[in-house]
């Protein structure tokens, strides 16, 4: 019904009622969006459990370290500690799909890489291949790569280091680059002591 | 009729009070951990590269304990200040406030470069702000000196745009947006915040270009369409304040008819045509609202609007059938109400929740994923949580819901762990079994031998070539078969000199004369030689000593370890074990704490909600009664 043809003047006076409730809303509704930093509101019960559970997360991180510096010290004694890690700079000549790596002829780790973990490559993380024994003195180290090319073709490529293993512990790094002179990857080995 | 009227007017805008209240209170933007990451080919230290690779991931647990790990043994040296500053970052994301904190002042304790102080800085400011720090928040944020990298410096406007409104300074914070041009998301939140807060103070004309501006925003990702509706829909409502319902119909006609606030803006799209006096305008989204799930509060107040535009119009009939149906829809929901408070009352509360919420496309080790990234992407519809759309949007119920996923993800790992330290327990004892068994192997090794006499004997040696040399005594080198021809010449020499004088003896003693300076000339001529040869082997039998004293000196160190280093082990897993048996059930209480606390506030909720439908339903009978009211005297007339 329209107010100017049909002269209902309940209906004229119940819309101007209305907007006016209209307008005391919108200032109760606009309070709801007013700016409030996070823990403001919260409740005594509900932040004493918060501290709870945020110290049960801290003795969780630390049990969790460790357990895994045990390990670690326990199966890997840094005297035969052996880790071989895999990282990609640049890596836009090649995709890579899985890595086998031999030590001294024998299979130690056959990884197939999901998309998440070469992403993680390629911003940065290094990934801690193999972690394992070996007694002192020299070992080969083969590392087989396969993925895909230059022009999308598959790829496979090997790469053998000898390396010395001293007292401590031994870390070799397999580095996936790029060789812009033949637009071809290159597959370097650096030892670090 | 006028006193009816107003309160069903109360009635449907109370309802329209939860129009704006779907979301957080708040604008935001949950981020990752950003940490100073450097370039891939620069990273150091492969540990902290490990911990970074395990990061990228989103792995956010296992990186903050390889982060620890490495932290503790001294792996990361050349990456020590960003490593703290990941740390931090780390803890954040875990919602362990305090420990980020702790970290954060810890980098900053230090000489750390300033990009790496001004990350510590504006972390801190994050942490204050959440916290309601605001003091802190802001003098955090005074302290960056430069720009930060990425998405972080635009963060930090936001940032410091929201600290000045939470403080209630808008002015400065709406000069801080006047300066800030780049386009991007962030820009757009802080807009939002803004022009929300100006229309809230009065400043209407300048909260509504803000809103105008991230009403009319380019948008290609969801969530920038979801802060777009969000402003169109609060645009919407801000006119519809200030009575200038086409404008306001505009706004909210922009709003997606198919996202999180469609429901919310169809309910205004009819008021703003009911206002602009034309109701028959107004049923149509309020009729299309009407047709949708009822646990909705837009959808239970269009109940009531559609009979209200049939009155407007005149369609008493049609009016009353629809406050009856108004009536009985709400008894319904009121019954499932009281269904659902008692599910919740009956406990299982917020597993309900989470085994609804969980995305059926996830990898089982996402599940285990605890960090801020995790969120209820939308609100899950099972029995127990129809109705608590409003709660999963407020941030301290997600908070808290977070916290009791975060501690069935913490009870899963420590019954991991339980089942490895029984491993471990062998691993131990199988040392100890072999270190027991090497034992007499390498008693026996080493008793036989004797370094010590061996060393006594090249000492004796050595002496000897010294000695030597200072007389040039160049038989001491003669081979055996020389020294004995030497030997018997000296015989010779003795046995000629005692023969009577005579021309036999002269000539003998010639011949044995003439020998012997052959064979001294020989050994003389090779001297030298002889004497390198003897020094080179006196080197190598100082080599080979050195080489049997560091190995003797290794097994007597092994044998000095074994026994302390194998009960140092057995002594750190039953500790282990210990803290693994304690912890277990304090996780266990915390959860039911948690589980208490938030379905308390969820049963509150519902009580609220069935008290608001209690309500509606009066406003329907009020008006139905009115209704016959009129008809009966319009009759008697």
């Amino acid at each position: 019904m329209h107010p100017n043809s049909s002269g209902d003047s309940r209906g004229a006076r119940g819309r101007l009622r209305r907007l006016a409730c209209v307008g005391a809303f919108l200032v109760a509704g606009c309070a709801l969006l007013t700016p409030s930093a996070g823990a403001t509101g919260s409740s005594p019960e509900a932040r004493t459990v918060d501290q709870d559970v945020q110290a049960l997360k801290k003795e969780l991180v630390d049990l969790n370290r460790d357990l895994f510096r045990l390990e670690e010290e326990l199966l890997y004694p840094a005297s035969t500690q052996v880790a071989v890690f895999l990282s990609v700079n640049l890596g836009t000549f090649f995709a890579l799909d899985s890595v086998q790596l031999k030590l001294d002829g024998k299979d130690v780790a056959n990884y197939l890489y999901t998309e998440r973990e070469v992403e993680a490559l390629h911003r940065g993380g290094v990934q801690k291949l193999y972690l394992g024994n070996l007694k002192a003195g020299e070992h080969e180290l083969v590392a087989v790569f396969t993925g895909k090319g230059p022009h999308d073709r598959d790829y496979r490529r090997g790469t053998t280091v000898r390396f010395e293993k001293a007292v401590g512990a031994k870390y070799v790094e397999l580095r996936i680059t790029d060789r812009e002179s033949s637009l071809q990857p290159e597959f370097a080995v650096r030892q670090w002591e | 009729m006028s006193s009816p009227l107003v309160r069903r007017c109360w009635a449907l805008l109370a309802g329209a009070w939860f129009a704006l209240a779907g979301g957080p209170a708040f604008a935001v933007r949950d981020e990752p951990p950003d940490p100073d990451l450097p370039p891939p080919s620069k990273i150091r230290d492969l540990d902290y590269g490990d911990v970074l690779f395990h990061f990228f991931q989103d792995d956010y647990f296992e990186a903050l304990v390889r982060l620890e790990v490495s932290h503790a043994l001294g792996r990361m040296p050349d990456h020590a200040a960003e490593a703290e500053l990941l740390a931090g970052g780390l803890y954040l994301s875990l919602g362990l406030h305090g420990e980020a904190t702790r970290r954060f002042e810890s980098v900053l304790a230090g000489p750390v470069p300033q990009s790496v102080s001004d990350r510590a800085h504006f972390y801190l400011a994050r942490i204050g702000f959440q916290r309601g720090y605001l003091e802190e928040a802001a003098r955090s944020l005074g302290r960056i000196r430069g720009p930060l990298p990425g998405s972080l410096e635009p963060e930090r406007r936001l940032l410091a745009a929201n600290v000045l409104m939470a403080q209630g300074r808008y002015g400065e914070a709406a000069q801080s947006l006047e300066r800030w041009t780049d386009g991007s998301d962030w820009t757009y939140y802080a807009r939002f915040n803004l022009g929300v807060a100006l229309v809230r103070t009065g400043e209407t004309a300048r909260g509504r270009q803000l809103l105008e501006s991230v009403g009319a925003m380019p948008v290609r990702t969801e969530e920038q369409r979801a802060l777009r509706d969000r402003a169109n829909l609060a645009l919407g409502f801000a006119l519809l304040q200030e009575r200038q319902p086409d404008p306001a119909a505009a706004a909210l006609a922009r709003v997606r008819l198919d996202g999180p606030f469609t429901n919310r803006a169809l309910l205004g799209l009819g008021w703003a045509e009911a206002d602009a006096a034309r109701p028959e305008r107004a049923l149509v989204p309020w009729l299309e609202l009407r047709e949708r799930p009822v646990l909705e509060a837009a959808v239970q107040e269009s109940l009531l609007a559609v009979p209200y535009a049939y009155a407007q119009l005149a369609a008493n009939g049609q009016a009353a059938d629809q406050y009856r149906h108004a009536v009985s829809a709400f008894a319904a929901e009121t019954a499932r109400l009281d269904e659902s408070i008692a599910a919740i009352r009956g406990g299982g509360f917020l597993e309900a929740v989470l085994a609804a919420a969980t995305d059926p496309a996830a990898k089982p080790d996402d599940a285990d994923q605890a960090g801020w990234l995790w969120q209820l992407k939308q609100a899950p519809d099972a029995p127990h949580t129809r109705y608590l759309y409003q709660l999963f949007a407020s941030h301290a119920f997600q908070e808290g819901l977070r916290n009791y996923r975060d501690l069935g993800i913490m009870q899963r790992n420590l019954e991991r762990r339980a089942g490895s330290i029984e491993a471990f327990h062998e691993m131990v004892a199988a040392r100890e079994s072999e270190s027991a068994r090497r034992a007499p192997r390498k008693a026996e090794m080493m008793a036989g031998t004797d370094l010590d006499s061996l060393e006594a004997r090249r000492a004796g040696l050595e002496a000897r070539v010294a000695e030597l040399v200072g007389a040039r005594d160049v038989t001491a080198l003669a081979t055996p078969e020389e020294a004995t021809q030497w030997r018997k010449l000296e015989v010779l020499v003795a046995r000629t000199a005692a023969l009577p004088p005579g021309t036999q003896r002269d000539a003998l003693a010639e011949r044995v004369r003439l020998l012997r300076g052959t064979l001294a000339w020989r050994l003389d001529a090779d001297y030298k030689l002889r004497l390198s040869r003897l020094r080179a082997s006196l080197a190598e039998t100082d080599a080979a000593l050195a080489e049997a004293r560091r190995r003797r000196a290794l097994v007597e160190q092994a044998g000095d370890l074994a026994p302390r280093s194998t009960e140092g082990f057995a002594e750190r897993v039953r500790g282990i074990e210990r803290r693994v048996e304690r912890l277990q059930p304090a996780i266990d209480a915390a959860a039911a704490a948690q589980e208490r606390l938030l379905a308390d506030i969820a049963v509150r909720e519902l009580e609220a909600q069935k008290a608001r439908l209690a309500s509606y339903a009066t406003q329907a009978q009020f008006a139905l009664a009115a209704l016959y009211d009129g008809a009966s005297a319009g009759g008697a007339r």
